[in-house]
């Protein structure tokens, strides 16, 4: 057992920490409020990608560091630490990872590589219009073609849709799932803007009868498999993201109250302000361990479906807590947007309710236990 | 990273788990019963003896100190299995006061304290509380005055438990009384509980568990039983505090109670059918106490490993105890509320004895949220310790 970092993943994390504290400011954050412009700092993106952070879980032959999750979820914890406006999350875990560990390998010749050399840019598509199930697809039906299959139907709220060259599409095919990697410049291929809570960019897709070439296809059938484990590492990807960003607003709050004076004294040193600080650390630390038991189980490729519920179930709970409590701390000042801390609120509240809150977690956590499983060695 | 035990630690969880299940007979599991979990029965301390011999109880502890030079870890293993397995195991002498004495202790104690402890021989009582000393426990008042080559001791203690069968007590004594800083007139030292001077009175708590008032009329003891510098005591103090806080957080007892309710709630029928597990709202607590039982487990098996590392924070240590505390409550309350009715008797309603358990923890874990320190000085501890708040003018 063993709770500590290795060389490699220290240099990872302080590489990631350095890059994005140094290129990340409340100023340049503010270019992309209210959708002023698409939250996506490429110039950060090109500087991650050139110290090969978005690639440190790709395989050295796809030209990545060939590293595994846990370092990757570290870079992901501090990009949550910064709120940074890039696509690590969508590009890197929901995409790059499943095409690395299910796509065939001519595909994978043909995009990793330019994905990791920044050329190519990828997302995925995780939710239909009252369907949160990535890995059940009903909105959008595939139909078999000599060359291919056609794609018909919406993907709604795709991240970086009108960014990406390339999404991850589920569609539901006879009685199966087929995954196929779409382009996004493929004739029939449509997109609306839809606003985000934290003016990430997102697109509804409409696919109206798009042809998608038989090498762009992932899995043919049984693609859920593809979807369960991609959702998987995505939801474990948010926790790490959360955890960033909670630690992040927690210590904010607490040099806030001890600068801040009220009654002659700063407001740090009242109880009631310290013991909510307090429960915030506990919280965090709770989420700390959970994530980091979840990205290492992922990591090692081992069943984790328990070990996952529970850090999501911290990363709602945390999350809620700690974006609430930060606020308050802060009266007036955390929601002052001249103030940098109400941007974490939006975060993590996103990252609470992004591929399901707590109850939803614990709801799957407990029919786990009906069914006999999940129970304590 | 790697938060798995490995191959080796499995064996031993399991070697110890074999081990204690032969231990736990059914005379023994009675008569820790019928002592409400405390201990202190004759088949209790034969058992603690053979642990000694088997050399389990230091089985962390460095050589040097007489152990069997494992890690932190596997003595975390060790002490997770002996309460999984329903022994009331002395925890405050053998993981709390032991290792200060280990350590700190002259070489009279290192020769006459310590191998006993790790024999099973010795049990030692804490003495720090007094009827005017709680949580601003470093205005005792309880005294040790130097007479030639002797320490007279007197004062009362509250809240001593165990003493009515330990051998010693481990007691913070007012050795400066004009110290300008209160918390540095304070010396620690071992004190018979055989001493004509020495006496107990009990006082009976919610939960069932005894624990007493102790007082000391004119103690005397040599230099030898002084533990540490003169009135340097205060660290010593906070340091064994900070191991009992982390001895306080057993996860075993409560995965192994927590896998006994869901098995019950998968084989108990409801009256018009089906199983009291498929009811949603039991569905709901038992993936809440699941999820802050995991975390308790986490939260141990860190602080086993920073312990190992030698990293232990002191905000860490607060944290774990807030923690534990709160979350044993609210497991225990979810818990009852899918036993129902029978989680209020006493008895035992199923003949398996979990309702009545139930009962007991629930009633019983009033204590932890403010044993061993309360919850509000840990938090006080975590935002200064932890996030270098500054803390109000007591």
């Amino acid at each position: 057992m063993d709770f500590g970092f290795s060389e490699e993943q220290r240099e990872v994390q302080a590489l990631a920490r350095q890059i994005l504290s140094e290129q990340v400011t409340p100023e340049k954050l503010a270019a992309y409020d209210e959708y002023a412009a698409a939250r996506f700092d490429e110039e950060l993106w090109r500087q991650l990608l050139d110290a090969g952070l978005t690639n440190v879980a790709l395989d050295e032959s796809y030209g990545g560091m060939g590293f595994g999750f846990i370092e990757l979820a570290l870079v992901l914890e501090e990009a949550g630490r910064t709120i940074a406006p890039v696509p690590l999350v969508h590009h890197c875990v929901s995409a790059m990872m499943p095409l690395q560990q299910f796509a065939p390998e001519a595909l994978k010749e043909r995009v990793l590589p330019a994905a990791a050399a920044g050329s190519l840019l990828l997302t995925a598509a995780l939710s239909e219009t009252g369907n949160d199930n990535a890995a059940q697809p009903t909105a959008v039906v595939a139909a078999e073609h000599v060359e291919g299959v056609r794609l018909s139907g919406i993907k709604s709220a795709v991240p970086y849709a009108q960014e990406a060259g390339a999404i991850l599409v589920a569609a539901q095919l006879d009685e199966s799932v087929c995954v196929v990697l779409l382009e996004t410049g493929a004739a029939g291929v449509s997109m609306s803007p839809v606003e985000y809570t934290t003016f990430e960019p997102h697109a509804d897709v409409t696919l109206d009868n798009v042809l998608v070439p038989a090498a762009n296809i992932v899995m043919r059938e049984g693609g859920e498999a593809v979807m369960h484990w991609l959702v998987e590492r995505t939801t474990a990807a948010l926790c790490a993201h959360q955890l960033g960003a909670a630690d992040y607003a927690m210590r904010t709050a607490a040099s806030y109250t001890s600068e801040r004076e009220q009654f002659g004294v700063p407001v740090a040193t009242f109880q009631a302000v310290g013991h909510r600080m307090a429960d915030c650390y506990i919280d965090i630390e709770c989420l700390r361990l959970t994530t980091y038991q979840a990205v290492s189980l992922l990591g090692a490729g081992v069943d984790a479906s328990t070990e996952l519920d529970i850090a999501k179930i911290w990363a709602g709970d945390c999350g809620h807590r700690v974006s609430y409590a930060t606020q308050h701390v802060h009266g007036g000042t955390g929601i002052d947007r001249d103030y940098p801390l109400w941007r974490y609120c939006l975060w993590l509240r996103h990252n609470e309710m992004a591929l399901g809150g707590s109850s939803v977690h614990l709801a799957a956590l407990g029919q786990r236990l009906a069914a006999g499983e999940g129970l304590f060695a | 990273m790697d938060i798995q035990f490995n191959a080796e630690q499995l064996a031993l969880r399991d070697e110890l788990r074999a081990y204690f299940a032969a231990m736990m007979t059914p005379e023994l599991r009675e008569e820790c019963e019928r002592d409400m979990g405390e201990g202190g029965g004759p088949l209790w301390r034969e058992a603690l003896r053979q642990m000694g011999k088997d050399g389990w109880i230091g089985v962390g502890w460095p050589e040097a100190w007489g152990g069997r030079g494992m890690s932190p870890l596997e003595q975390f293993i060790f002490v997770e299995e002996v309460m999984r397995a329903g022994y009331p195991f002395p925890f405050l002498t053998t993981e709390s006061v032991g290792p200060i004495l280990a350590e700190h202790g002259n070489e009279f104690i290192k020769r006459e304290f310590v191998p006993k402890i790790l024999a099973g021989e010795m049990l030692i009582s804490i003495g720090y509380s007094e009827p005017g000393a709680g949580t601003d426990l470093a205005s005792l008042k309880t005294s040790a005055v130097r007479d030639g080559d002797d320490w007279v001791i007197n004062g009362q203690k509250m809240w001593t438990s165990l003493a009515h069968f330990c051998d010693y007590t481990w007691l913070a004594c007012r050795t400066d009384p004009d110290a300008p800083k209160k918390h540095k007139g304070i010396t620690m030292f071992l004190v018979p509980n055989s001493d004509p001077g020495w006496s107990c009175t009990p006082v009976t708590t919610l939960g069932g568990v005894r624990t007493n008032a102790t007082f000391y009329d004119n103690i005397r003891v040599s230099d030898d039983y002084r533990v540490g510098e003169l009135n340097s005591g205060w660290k010593l103090v906070t340091s064994q505090l900070n191991r009992e806080r982390l001895s306080l957080i057993n996860f075993g007892p409560s995965s192994l109670l927590f896998n006994e309710v869901v098995k019950w709630a998968r084989t108990t029928a409801l009256p018009k059918g089906g199983y009291v597990i498929d009811q949603p709202w039991v569905q709901q607590n038992l993936a809440r106490c699941r999820a802050d039982i995991e975390c308790m487990k986490l939260i141990v098996y860190k602080q086993s490993w920073a312990m190992t590392e030698q990293t232990l924070d002191m905000a860490d240590a607060s944290a774990a105890k807030v923690f534990g505390s709160e979350a044993f409550i609210e497991v225990y309350r979810l818990l009852g509320e899918i036993l129902g009715q029978s989680a209020l008797r006493r008895d035992d309603e199923h003949g398996d004895a979990l309702g009545r358990k139930i009962e007991r923890l629930y009633r019983t874990s009033s204590i932890i949220t403010f044993g061993g320190g309360t919850n509000e000085i840990q938090r006080d501890i975590i935002s200064a310790a932890g996030l270098w708040m500054p803390r109000a003018a007591r």
